[in-house]
């Protein structure tokens, strides 16, 4: 009988055998292809936010990390990949997507952040974020990392950020298991058991070895060749001056057909019709002045100055017309953008470009909140300058005031 | 007639096919007999040999072949 | 306490192999420890309605009581007693629980409080009983038995359908050792089988290829004059089709794997079903649980009592009208849509068309070779992979639903 047992079972004991043997061994994966990099680079997918391999292996080769939401998904022939390849001489690398706001961030880039130490990064803030339940769950569930996460918890932690990072992701209500079992002692200022440790480990090295074989076959996004596509249609170099002509000849054109100098293609599928008589006036109560998303956005601050990182900080504008007709209500977007300056500049973050009176400007945003053709090359204009010459060295002096209730309800005058 | 020749008359009228050599051969196997005929089938026997048999009681298995089905029925006699 | 759905990852697999294996060590020594058996059962529906799924575990209990209290009172009394009307009051009785869960939809957009996940799977092994109960094949209800058959854990949610007779069969005897060791061989076998039906293949039909060809497809509603009949539609057919398949015998190989272990052989439900030569053939090969269950209990029943009763003289209309009701129930059994219906509906005239040509064919001399047969296997899934697009509501998304956004 042990002989017809061992018939039957022997094969998937040696299977399970290997499989798990193989992804508990510390692995090691070969470099991507630089064609595959580069691609991987732009594509804004979410395995590549997610993930670790792509980001690191970017990080070293001397991409620069641009974060955001869903801004740089806009791709007209003057986004900042497009401008950086063709007159740059830079590579960025591209991470957000609809949905993601600082909590996001945090948690998906937490092995990034290392590894950029003494470093350049470009963080669109929009102002949209900044709604008064923060950052959404669904989408912290749809971009939940339990790699980037668990590398979080078994680092050194302790003290009133760690606290409330670890409540914050707990109240998205989405983790289980050992990785919720962390949060919770972190959550309370307790030290991780030994045995929690050793789990969190070897649940660690799976999903590094997980995440190592199958960013190979990561599916790539149309993005790259949209870029070099791109490319062509400018000229081989241009000042300032004429980039920013060419750009409203073209905004004119691909918006001509509505009063809002809103992209056609976008208003044609999104608004046309019926859906945008509802929409009017529907933003009238919109209020981005109160939100934990300001404490959410001071866990990243907080990160990058543990890393002594600088950061151009840009606060697109939202279209005028457009906040007009729905009655986004101006004075309560100057009091957002101020709050958001003031607990940037008080803690030494200095490159702050802030388009937010730009919204009326023809030809410079692609839709309702997103920037496009002379939005970009404004950002362009700040950007590369930033990029390529040597900045001061930061000084930072973080505040844990900016994780309280009391910032949060903040309304300045 | 005896028993075992009623249901050979049966299974010939519905399948027509001579069974009388192929008393072992199983007849929902081969597709000679569908549901309908499954019916009709009991019907028949309910005729003509007067007995009682439950739609359910109905095990395939136990009345795939024409020696089958005679002994079952002799059973219910 | 987040709820545990049957076979839905590789740790439910581990923890329930985990959990049986004093089952499976006493079946090697010749013992079937029952009661620990129902124990793990428990336990498992326990882990499957608790969390914020306690409402529909409440109804489970309710549900088994209820169809506990019919199978034993109307055993007790069939035992002395026969008549017809109070069998199809404890019938509607059973079945009642079950078209109130379906017929709730159509009234409210909020699911029956009743409901709960498996209710089909569990009204027909109740309903079955009552019908044998009627017809005297059952004699006798334990209603300890009952309810192990009714809530045998493999097959609780989403079947293989057994039959109580033949369950109680495997139940009350316990295989010899050799016979005990081909089950687990072919348990195991099953068991990565249906890894590689549901977890590979039907991943990449459902996961990855399904939502993009709805996509394409959905942006082509305007597409042949408004019907929206497009390639996109064609891939959405075909690829659903694979999906469906995959994904249930996935999901049916498991149960049939997990009741091997329990040394019960629970009937296949699937043998090859893109194989079959025509809809009858079909019929025997797709969800054969299902649709002997309704061959057996609802189109033999129909046709038996119309000719008894000779409605109709005609035996061509006999089947043909069985064949209407059967499927008509079964589309309803699937759910009180449009689409279900017409599903049934589809599939009783390609049977009734079926046999047109079966008959049409009988006495002539077709060429019958290689190439017909495979003409035959192709005209044959295409008319099913239709119904399943059909079956699948995307036409209902397609037509009747405005774009999201």
């Amino acid at each position: 009988m042990k002989r017809k047992l061992w018939l039957i079972f022997g094969p998937v004991v040696c299977a399970c055998v290997l499989v798990f043997g193989t992804l508990l061994m510390p692995l090691h994966f070969g470099k991507p292809a630089p064609k595959k990099l580069a691609a991987a680079a732009v594509s804004l997918n979410q395995d590549v936010l997610l993930g670790g391999t792509i980001k690191n292996h970017a990080v070293g080769a001397d991409y620069v990390p641009f974060i955001d939401s869903s801004e740089l998904s806009r791709m007209d022939p003057f986004h900042p990949s497009v401008l950086a390849a063709k007159y740059g001489g830079y590579k960025t690398l591209l991470l957000g997507g609809p949905g993601t706001q600082s909590l996001t961030q945090f948690v998906d880039n937490q092995s990034m952040f290392k590894r950029l130490r003494n470093r350049k990064i470009v963080f669109i803030i929009s102002p949209q974020w900044f709604t008064p339940g923060g950052q959404r769950r669904d989408a912290f569930a749809y971009y939940y990392s339990p790699m980037q996460l668990t590398s979080w918890l078994l680092g050194k932690r302790g003290g009133a950020a760690d606290r409330y990072a670890a409540r914050r992701i707990l109240q998205m209500g989405n983790t289980s298991g050992t990785v919720r079992q962390g949060l919770l002692s972190v959550a309370a200022g307790q030290k991780l058991p030994q045995w929690q440790r050793h789990l969190l480990k070897a649940h660690l090295q799976i999903l590094h070895n997980e995440d190592g074989l199958f960013s190979r076959f990561a599916s790539v996004s149309k993005n790259a060749t949209r870029i070099s596509k791109a490319e062509k249609k400018l000229p081989a170099s241009a000042t300032d001056a004429q980039l920013d002509k060419l750009a409203g000849k073209m905004g004119a054109h691909a918006s001509r057909g509505n009063d809002f100098g809103i992209s056609d293609k976008f208003f044609d599928s999104r608004l046309r019709g019926k859906k945008i008589v509802r929409l009017q006036g529907s933003q009238a109560s919109f209020d981005y002045r109160r939100s934990p998303e300001y404490s959410d956005f001071q866990l990243l601050l907080r990160n990058f100055a543990q890393n002594n990182i600088t950061v151009q900080f840009v606060i697109p504008p939202v279209n005028a017309k457009w906040a007009a007709y729905t009655g986004l209500r101006d004075d309560m977007l100057t009091q957002t953008v101020s709050k958001i300056k003031h607990q940037l500049s008080a803690q030494g973050f200095n490159h702050v470009l802030d388009m937010s009176r730009d919204g009326k400007k023809a030809s410079y945003m692609e839709d309702t909140i997103h920037l496009g053709w002379r939005g970009w090359v404004d950002v362009d204009k700040t950007v590369r300058p930033f990029i390529k010459q040597k900045q001061a060295t930061p000084h930072y002096h973080i505040s844990n005031y900016y994780l309280t209730r009391s910032w949060q309800q903040h309304v300045g005058e | 007639m005896d028993t075992k020749e009623t249901v050979l008359n049966i299974l010939q009228e519905l399948t027509g096919e001579d069974l009388h050599d192929k008393m072992d051969e199983d007849i929902f196997a081969t597709a000679l007999l569908d549901s309908m005929d499954t019916v009709q089938m009991v019907l028949e026997l309910e005729e003509q040999l007067g007995v009682q048999i439950p739609v359910s009681e109905f095990d395939r298995d136990q009345w795939s072949t024409a020696s089958k089905i005679t002994a079952q029925v002799e059973a219910l006699q | 306490m987040p709820s545990m759905q049957p076979y839905a990852n590789p740790r439910y697999f581990v923890i329930l192999i985990a959990a049986l294996l004093p089952v499976i060590i006493g079946l090697l020594r010749g013992r079937r420890h029952r009661n620990y058996e129902s124990f793990v059962a428990l336990i498992f529906i326990i882990a499957m309605f608790g969390g914020d799924k306690w409402q529909q575990g409440v109804a489970l209990i309710a549900y088994v009581i209820w169809q506990l209290l019919l199978v034993v009172c109307y055993g007790k009394y069939r035992q002395t007693k026969n008549a017809g009307p109070i069998y199809y009051t404890v019938l509607l009785a059973s079945i009642a629980p079950l078209a109130i869960v379906k017929l709730t939809p159509v009234f409210s957009p909020q699911p029956s409080l009743i409901g709960f996940l498996g209710i089909s799977y569990l009204t027909f092994k109740s309903v079955q009983t009552v019908m044998e109960l009627r017809d005297g094949t059952i004699k006798q209800i334990d209603p300890l038995f009952f309810l192990r058959f009714l809530l045998f854990l493999p097959t609780i949610s989403s079947g293989p359908i057994d039959r109580y007779r033949r369950f109680a069969k495997d139940y009350n005897g316990v295989p010899k050792q050799d016979e005990y060791l081909e089950m687990l061989r072919k348990g195991v076998r099953y068991l990565f089988q249906g890894f590689a039906y549901k977890f590979i293949i039907g991943y990449v039909f459902g996961t990855l290829m399904l939502p993009r060809v709805a996509h394409m497809a959905l942006m082509q509603r305007s597409a042949m004059g408004g019907t929206g009949i497009s390639w996109a539609l064609v891939a959405y057919m075909y690829v659903y089709s694979m999906y469906l398949f995959f994904d249930f015998a996935g999901y049916s190989l498991f149960a049939l794997s997990i009741s091997q272990f329990c040394g019960i052989n629970t009937p296949v439900n699937f043998n090859q079903p893109f194989k079959a030569k025509n809809i009858k053939d079909f019929w025997n090969r797709w969800h054969m649980s299902l649709s002997f269950w309704f061959r057996d209990f609802v189109f033999m029943r129909v046709t038996f009592m119309i000719m008894k009763k000779r409605w109709f003289k005609n035996r061509v209309r006999v089947s043909q009208l069985a064949y209407l009701i059967n499927f008509l129930v079964m589309g309803f059994w699937h759910g009180v849509t449009w689409y279900y219906i017409v599903y049934g509906l589809f599939h009783a005239g390609a049977i009734i068309i079926n046999d047109y040509w079966l008959r049409y064919k009988k006495g002539k001399s077709l060429p019958s070779n290689r190439w017909t047969g495979a003409l035959a296997i192709f005209v044959t899934f295409n008319v099913v992979c239709f119904s399943f697009l059909i079956f699948s509501g995307f036409l209902n998304t397609l037509w009747f639903t405005h774009a999201i956004r």
